[in-house]
């Protein structure tokens, strides 16, 4: 007790560089904290974002650039699967539903997916979980929207808002029909996947906004769809309920497939890998994400391997002012030794105080790792989809903590193992 | 009461003299021994040696009765805690302490001495204040930053240190060597009180031969290497 008061004491005598230098072990450890809970979220995100799926079939590319393209939306899928391709292969036996994915279209940067109505009841994410509305329901007709989570957040859209989709990615595009807007019918509940960042329109409607001929407003007719698709769409959309919502595209960009059991799922693959009349590629999700993230995983490595580094020079800044600030304290020291301190008592002072430091050092790096996870968690929701979990503490984490305190603990024990020799040494001569 | 007997001691081992080399020392309870010296002759060495902080590599040393030389470290550190009071040359003082808390340090390693300081006091710090107010320092004083204190008010700390729960022996090794003459009689004087009430020995070191007629003893360290007890 004693020696933790006069521990405490003496660093408060010697606060600047007290302070500094737990405030150096304080950065590292929000650094290292928040290094790993981003990594571990992330993690978890990225094998949550698709569930529930046996098989991606796009046309053939690389496993992983086709696993970004079709449910990560990164890059462009150059080319397609043809209708017929999908229609052959989503009747082979054992397929228990096929979700047609139509990528490439953007609204306001954010991509805009041509599916069928399939998608809103099979496609699963996290823990098998099935996509749900926080407001309205699934599209009915033609030109209308159903916006994920952040897209409706961001954009401030509500229900029955009208949003105009735009032809190809990004912000600004020549094709920018703004004869065609698509009424918003339902808004998705938050997944943490890229489906919070896609507008899910009609596979049908993708063509009508390529095809350059939908003058009308939806409200009004949209007969006009028909000409170049060879099919009828003559219906006043708020009258009819069997609309065609899927129609008869050339090619989608990829679609899912699930089976009534999983044994089908490699036949199948080999199958659509063997296809003669395309070069297709049937990928199995969760395989893909795991190549996926082994690969980033190297720069995961190197983020740890950096945040440990970081955290090992905080420490040996606490070791370099322990022990540059000890030479002047040797006078201390004979002191405590002349009223019958023993050398063990002088060892344990300098041990406390490099506990004292790195312990109170990780409880600001906690609040600071805390106060940082809940600026960043937003940003990173939206640009990066990781749902950052701004739980307690992981037995993990608190492990890492347990690491740094053993670890300043042991650089510790270098200035108090030279305090112990100095006490012996000097004897009751101060020599400063 | 202390006894040395063919004492030698060596820093190092291949040191060619001893830097002690006493045959015979004794100093009586309650004796104001002035012990003085050429620099570098060993004086605070012997002090480190009475203190129990080095031990002799040859020969012994009895304090109180006990051989200190063949105790172990802790007990040794235990003997000093209980039964030595140690006042050094200048800076005596923990500067992140307050002057109370620098006098009651001087009992946090001695439960013997805890005892003792609260025979006079009911609180070891109220015996603190009574000992610094003894010694001439007043409330306001007591409670400053022992950075704003003079050299000489600060001794005074240092000495209040020494004398509280009253340990037999006192060792001041130049504790005047900072003051001014007039503050040095003033502060013998005054450690000559706190020893007489405590009926503590005093060995007190200084270069400052003036102050020799205060005491009851004078040894000169460089007539007792000789190998004689030497005694005026
Ligand atoms: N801790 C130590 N380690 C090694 N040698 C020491 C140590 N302390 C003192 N000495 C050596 O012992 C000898 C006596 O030193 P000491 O400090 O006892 O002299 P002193 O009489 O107290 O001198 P002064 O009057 O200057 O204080 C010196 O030669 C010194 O170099
Ligand atoms: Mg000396």
């Amino acid at each position: 007790m004693l020696l933790i008061k006069l521990a405490t004491k003496s660093l408060l005598n010697r606060k600047a560089s007290a302070l500094l230098t737990l405030f150096t072990i304080a950065i590292s450890v929000m650094l290292l904290m928040s290094i790993e809970r981003v990594r571990v979220d992330a993690k978890s995100s990225f094998s949550n974002t698709i569930s529930g799926t046996d098989l991606i079939v796009g046309a053939r590319t690389g496993d992983i650039q086709l696993l970004l393209s079709s449910v990560f939306r990164i890059g462009h899928a150059n080319n397609g699967v043809s209708w017929k391709s999908y229609q052959y292969i989503s009747e082979q036996r054992g397929v228990k539903w096929a979700i047609p994915m139509s990528l490439g279209d953007s609204h306001k940067g954010l991509a805009v997916l041509g599916t069928n109505k399939d998608y809103f009841e099979h496609y699963r994410f996290a823990k098998k979980q099935p996509l749900s509305f926080s407001q309205g329901h699934e599209f009915n007709h033609l030109f209308e929207v159903v916006l994920g989570a952040e897209v409706a957040n961001t954009l401030g859209y509500q229900l029955g808002d009208e949003v105009v989709i735009a032809h190809g990615m990004g912000n600004t595009s020549f094709h920018n029909h703004d004869d065609n807007p698509f009424k918003v019918v339902g808004i998705l509940k938050p997944t943490g996947t890229p489906v919070d960042k896609t507008l899910h329109i009609p596979l049908a409607a993708i063509d009508a906004i390529h095809g350059g001929h939908a003058h009308q407003h939806e409200a009004a007719q949209a007969d006009a769809n028909d000409h170049d698709h060879d099919h009828d769409h003559d219906h006043d959309h708020d009258q009819h309920d069997d609309v065609d919502l899927v129609g008869t595209p050339k090619q989608i960009t990829a679609f899912l497939l699930g089976f009534d059991s999983p044994l089908y799922t490699l036949q199948v693959r080999r199958n659509i890998n063997q296809y003669k009349d395309e070069a297709l590629l049937a990928i199995m999700p969760g395989v893909t994400l795991r190549e996926l993230w082994e690969m980033l995983s190297i720069v995961e490595k190197i983020l740890l391997l950096f945040s440990i580094v970081v955290v090992l020079i905080s420490l040996l800044g606490m070791l370099t002012s322990l022990l540059s600030s000890l030479n002047q304290r040797r006078r201390e020291l004979a002191i405590l030794r002349s009223v019958g301190a023993r050398p063990w008592h002088i060892f344990t002072l300098i041990s406390v105080e490099s506990l004292l430091i790195t312990g109170l050092g990780c409880i600001v790096g906690i609040a600071l790792f805390y106060a940082l996870m809940l600026l960043g968690a937003d940003y990173l929701q939206s640009h990066a989809g990781i749902s950052l979990n701004i739980a307690l503490l992981s037995s993990y984490e608190l492990m890492l903590l347990a690491a740094i305190m053993v670890a300043g603990f042991i650089v510790g024990l270098i200035p108090a193992t030279r305090a112990y020799f100095y006490s012996l040494a000097d004897g009751m001569s101060i020599k400063i | 009461m202390i006894t040395l007997e063919n004492v030698l001691f060596k820093w190092h081992a291949k040191q060619p003299e001893p830097t002690i080399n006493i045959t015979k020392l004794d100093i009586d309870q309650g004796e104001h021994v002035f012990l003085h010296g050429p620099s570098g002759c060993g004086k605070s060495t012997l002090l480190s040696l009475l203190a129990g902080v080095t031990v002799p590599t040859q020969g012994n040393i009895q304090l109180l009765g006990k051989a200190i030389n063949q105790l172990s470290n802790s007990k040794r550190d235990r003997f000093r805690a209980d039964h030595i009071g140690y006042i050094f040359q200048n800076f005596n003082l923990l500067p992140y302490l307050s002057p109370i808390e620098n006098v009651t340090l001087g009992c946090q390693f001695s439960k013997q001495r805890q005892k003792n300081a609260l025979k006079n006091s009911a609180a070891i710090a109220a015996e603190a204040s009574r000992l610094l107010t003894a010694l001439g320092l007043n409330d306001a004083l007591q409670h400053q930053a022992v950075a704003q204190l003079s050299i000489g008010q600060q001794q005074r700390v240092a000495a209040a240190r020494a004398f509280i729960g009253s340990p037999e022996i006192i060792i001041a090794d130049e504790p005047t060597s900072a003051l001014d003459t007039q503050n040095r009689q003033a502060f013998v004087k005054l450690l000559f009180e706190q020893a007489n009430a405590a009926n503590s020995t005093l060995i007190f070191v200084s270069h400052d031969e003036t102050l020799q007629t205060l005491f009851t003893r004078s040894i000169s360290l460089v007539e007792l290497q000789g190998g004689t007890d030497a005694t005026h």
